[in-house]
């Protein structure tokens, strides 16, 4: 939080009480506003733990604690195969939208050239505009190639380019002083050098937060793993699968929830792991005005 | 750098020739893959067995059974060019789809071939597996709809026979009714709402004998009476319960096909339902004291009582495939093999589908059974119209009697009227978006 | 320069150009996948606007409930919850991963727990007013209830919206209160006249976010009609007869053009479909597009 660099006069002891007063209720309100946000949580992990029939009774609290289910989903369904695929699909992807974007963002922010302005115009339409839009043609083009039923549909576009990877990328490359660049210049390099030596090491977070948003968005991406994987269970990813999962193996909610929080937690696991990468790069799609 | 991006371009187009040639490759007993519906209980399990019966008579072949299929996933594959060597669904509402727009080839050729006439197939399944003459499936067992009772609970209330008519199962259905005390449903004599379980209205319109059609294929619910009549008897019982109660008591059942179906967990008193029932219950609650019988009909059409809605399982090949000759065997065994028929009949009691196999020795009699092979063979049992638009054409009849039945209907008349002329604007648009007749 | 841009210039013109141009093609032909394309001029449109009984009903469900309540809700829920977090002196840290945290989720697992969650007969959320003596709405289950628990579910998400409004908040200068105070402005003077002008762009980015977002939801529909519905039906032996449960309550624009497009495959009425919501968020975003000056960041002299 910021603090305050200007010397601070002490108020007055009635204000200090009020100020103390609304301090506690803005605390209050607070609490309960994060209880109601960590319940669906609870009530999901509670009932990942209970017996089939209690799941449809009115009890909240497990018992007996029914740790089997954990067991269970995975002979009840292929969550391995799924995992797989999610991970060939979010690593692949992010992998090539790495590849692809991070010079596209260097050419938007630092080169000087005509048309630039309109190309990043562009970039942000395409950002802006729904998938919807493209869908139809763009599955006839894939069904052609015979790729339905594969993830390529999926994973390949990330290879050229990706549009919110490239505007979040030139926003930070912006920040780069000048100077970093004019030295490497200086030295000899050639601008796809000093793109590989220099930007691409002072943008780290940047890179960091960006590949993290991909792995994230490609790990929830359900509306075009339907359309591609749909019909070949062999490819399914996993929010595929758990969209299916009662339909398809007619089973109950404890499995179910068991399953929910089994691909909630990679997710999870990874925020605490570089919460600060999260955070500065959410804050970096707002707040730079 | 430029060497490094040139690198790139070609790591990505030796990635997808690989994949290219790893899907065009194939070994040498060729393996055929064929699609169903079934992944409940044992059918799948019965199923994956006789095909391996098959499968060691047959050396030069192996079969690859993928199970859990639905309609939309057959659908996407045709459309997209996955399609497996052989497609079967559990209803014949996309035939129309199917059989015009050519996803599933055309079977007329292959019959004559071998000499195999369509006449070996009873009347309702061998009209419910082609369009407009053409035959693009065949039927591998039949489903019909019967009601479903339980004999303890009606020995308790004093009931001692199924209901004939459609008063005598509203009387029944109020009196099994059990409330709780803030007047929710604790159990439900019989529950008509449309979307629950096996009720839709192509299988409750049969009670009526209600018409979907005129000669020319317009749809006439406005001005065939039946639908009118069901909807106001089928509006009526719902209001005794209360549609919000209804729905309420809906969310808290288990899945129709688990163990805790409601009707084998003892919440519903009466159940309308398909024969495959008679297995379920016979493996996952074998002490429970129930009967079956044909559903009770309208008053005024007592004479079709004894009949019902016949659908089922139907089985065809999907048009670019590599194995035609292989795949013609196996789906002809499977749709004409008496053994096979009777066998797989026996495992997940559904109807045998060729009036040969009906009569077949090897069928184990079953009382619960034998009604609905009564009901398969009643003159007045009917299926429902094959229509180009396919699924979506029964959707949107299910989509406004759900809106009746929670009161969003204002006017039933003019609702209907309106209906028809969406229903042939549905069917004008699937044929080539022409003029709406 | 050229060589840097190729990847983007190629997957723009394959991935973008392409298809805009083939939608609009596709969209005055009849095609489903199977027989070549047939001319049909505006027939698809005609169909559209005329005779989908679905057609207007997704519209509203889109622009009234997921842009129109949906989005403004969302805004005010965050900046509240962020001006709230900001003003905590200690644990502002564990609020503000609290908040954050749902927006992680899944939204298939999301939406699947919710709907657990508020089951009519057996969720805990039911349960629970039951044992007050209320009787719980059909959340889910119930063509008024189904979207304000939609609404629900993407408020628990608000945590991207939230960091955002809180990184903003805190960038206000300090010495901006200060002298507001020194002027006798109270808080709600204070918020009125330094934060809100302060961080307008960042609440203008949020709401058209949600706006572009609304256009698109699709996920959360989808998932919540197939369990809501399965949860007691299956009577539909076609998946895609769930789409909308209850009562095309659900039936969002999207949902609408998947079901046309990848359930029916008349891909020449889905192009229809996909060309009306390609003007509608043209138009959307040159409102952004034109206005990106306020909000883009600008630092590099040109």
């Amino acid at each position: 939080m910021t603090e305050a660099s200007l010397p601070r006069r002490r108020p007055p002891a009635h204000v200090r009480r009020k100020r103390l007063i609304n301090a506690v209720a803005n605390h209050c309100v607070l609490v309960a506003v994060a209880i109601a946000f960590l319940a669906p949580f609870a009530f999901i992990a509670l009932t990942s733990l209970m017996t089939n029939n209690q799941a449809l009774s009115s009890h909240v609290w497990p018992s007996p604690f029914h740790l089997h289910n954990y067991i269970d989903v995975w002979h009840r369904a292929p969550l391995l195969r799924w995992s797989l695929n999610t991970l060939m699909y979010s690593g692949l992807s992010t992998l090539g939208m790495l590849v692809s974007s991070i010079p596209v963002a260097y050419a938007l922010a630092r080169l000087k050239w005509r048309g630039r302005n309109f190309a990043f115009m562009v970039v942000l339409v395409a950002l802006m505009l729904p998938p919807q839009v493209t869908v139809v043609p763009l599955y006839v083009m894939w069904s052609k190639l015979h790729l339905v039923g594969t993830l390529w549909p999926v994973i390949l576009p990330n290879w050229l380019g990706d549009a919110f990877s490239i505007f979040l990328l030139r926003q930070f490359f912006l920040t780069i002083p000048e100077e970093y660049l004019d030295a490497a210049r200086v030295d000899g390099c050639g601008e796809l050098r000093i793109l590989v030596t220099v930007v691409t090491r002072l943008a780290k977070p940047a890179i960091a937060a960006v590949a993290l948003f991909s792995f994230l968005y490609t790990f929830n991406d359900f509306f075009l793993p339907l359309l591609y994987v749909g019909t070949n269970p062999n490819n399914w990813v996993l929010s595929i699968g758990l969209a299916q999962f009662r339909s398809f193996h007619q089973v109950q909610w404890n499995l179910t929830m068991a399953a929910t929080l089994l691909v909630m937690a990679p997710v999870i696991v990874l925020f605490f792991l570089a919460q600060r990468a999260f955070v500065e790069g959410v804050t970096l799609t707002g707040v730079k005005g | 750098m430029r060497r490094i991006a040139a690198a790139m371009v070609l790591a990505g187009a030796v990635a997808v020739a690989a994949l290219l040639a790893g899907a065009a490759r194939s070994s040498s007993p060729t393996k055929l893959t064929i699609w169903v519906g079934w992944s409940a209980g044992n059918e799948l399990t019965s199923f994956k067995a006789l095909a391996a019966e098959y499968d060691r008579a047959h050396p030069d072949i192996t079969v690859n059974v993928v199970g859990g299929i639905t309609d939309d996933k057959i659908v996407a594959a045709i459309r997209s060019g996955n399609a497996p060597d052989i497609a079967s669904s559990f209803n014949s509402y996309n035939v129309g789809n199917y059989c015009g727009s050519g996803g599933w080839i055309d079977l007329a050729p292959l019959m004559a071939k071998d000499h195999i006439s369509a006449s070996i197939f009873p009347p309702a399944p061998r009209y419910y597996t082609q369009y407009a003459g053409k035959r693009c499936a065949l039927p591998l067992l039949a489903d019909d709809y019967g009601l479903y009772y339980n004999k303890t609970m009606f020995k308790a209330a004093g009931i001692t026979h199924p209901p004939r008519t459609l008063d005598e199962l509203t009387a029944f259905a109020k009196k099994l009714t059990i409330r709780n005390k803030d007047g929710s449903l604790k159990r439900v004599g019989f529950d008509p709402f449309i979307g629950f379980y096996e009720n839709t209205p192509e299988r409750w319109i049969v009670a009526f004998g209600g018409k979907w059609n005129d000669a020319k294929g317009h749809a006439i619910l406005a001005k065939n009476a039946a639908w009118t009549k069901w909807a106001n008897w089928q509006k009526s019982l719902i209001d005794w319960y209360g549609y919000k109660n209804l729905v309420r008591f809906q969310a808290g059942l288990g899945d129709e096909f688990s163990a805790s179906q409601a009707f084998e967990a003892g919440k519903l008193a009466m159940n309308f339902d398909g024969e495959w029932r008679v297995s379920f219950i016979k493996h996952e609650h074998p002490t429970l004291s129930y009967g079956t019988a044909p559903m009770a009909v309208d008053a005024a059409n007592t004479n079709n009582y004894g009949a019902g809605y016949i659908n089922g399982t139907i089985i065809g090949i999907p048009r670019g495939g590599h194995h035609l000759a292989q795949s013609w065997a196996l789906v002809k065994y499977l749709t004409t093999n008496s053994h096979f028929l009777a066998q797989f009949s026996n495992d997940i009691r559904n109807v045998p589908t060729t009036t040969a196999s009906l009569k077949s020795p090897e069928i184990k009699p079953d009382a619960h059974f034998a009604t609905f092979l009564q009901i398969f063979g009643d003159p007045h049992s009917t299926t429902s119209p094959i229509m180009a638009s396919g699924a979506a054409y029964t959707n949107l009849v299910q989509s406004f009697f759900q809106k009746w039945q929670a009161g969003q209907v204002g006017n039933l008349p003019s609702g209907l009227a309106k209906l028809d002329s969406q229903l042939d604007a549905q069917v004008a648009q699937a044929k080539g978006g022409g003029s709406v007749p | 320069m050229l060589l840097l841009m190729s990847p983007w210039i190629i997957g723009f013109s394959v991935f973008f150009g392409y298809p805009l141009v083939m939608s609009a093609y596709l969209s005055l032909n009849h095609y489903d996948l199977l027989s070549s394309p047939r001319w049909v001029g505006l027939a698809n449109y005609r169909y559209m606007f005329h005779d989908d009984p679905q057609f207007w009903t997704a519209v509203k469900n889109t622009v009234i409930w997921m842009v129109g309540i949906a989005v403004p809700l969302q805004v005010l829920f965050a900046f509240g919850v962020a001006v709230m977090v900001a003003r905590v002196r200690s644990g502002a840290g564990v609020f503000r991963t609290i908040f954050y945290l749902p927006a992680l989720a899944p939204p298939v697992a999301a939406t699947l727990g919710f709907v657990y969650i508020f089951n009519p007969a057996t969720g805990p959320v039911n349960n629970g007013l039951a044992k007050l003596g209320i009787q719980g709405p059909l959340w889910f289950n119930d063509p008024s209830w189904s979207k304000p628990s939609l609404i629900l579910l993407s408020l628990w998400g608000i945590g991207n919206t939230m960091v955002i409004f809180l990184a903003a908040v805190l960038d206000v200068p300090q010495h901006l209160y200060e002298s507001a105070e020194l002027d006798g402005a109270g808080p709600w003077q204070r918020m009125r006249w330094v934060t809100l002008p302060t961080i307008s762009p960042v609440i203008l980015f949020a709401v058209v976010l949600g706006v572009i977002q609304g256009l698109q939801y699709f996920t959360q529909a989808f998932v919540a009609a197939g369990v809501a519905n399965g949860q007691a039906t299956q009577a539909a032996d076609v998946s895609s007869a769930s789409l909308g449960y209850p009562l095309d309550s659900t039936l969002f624009y999207p949902v609408l053009l998947y079901q046309w497009g990848f359930s029916n495959f008349q891909m020449g009425y889905a192009s229809a479909l996909a060309m009306l919501l390609l003007a509608v968020s043209f138009a959307v975003t040159m409102v952004i597009v034109l206005n990106s000056r306020r909000w883009v960041h600008q630092t590099v002299p040109r």
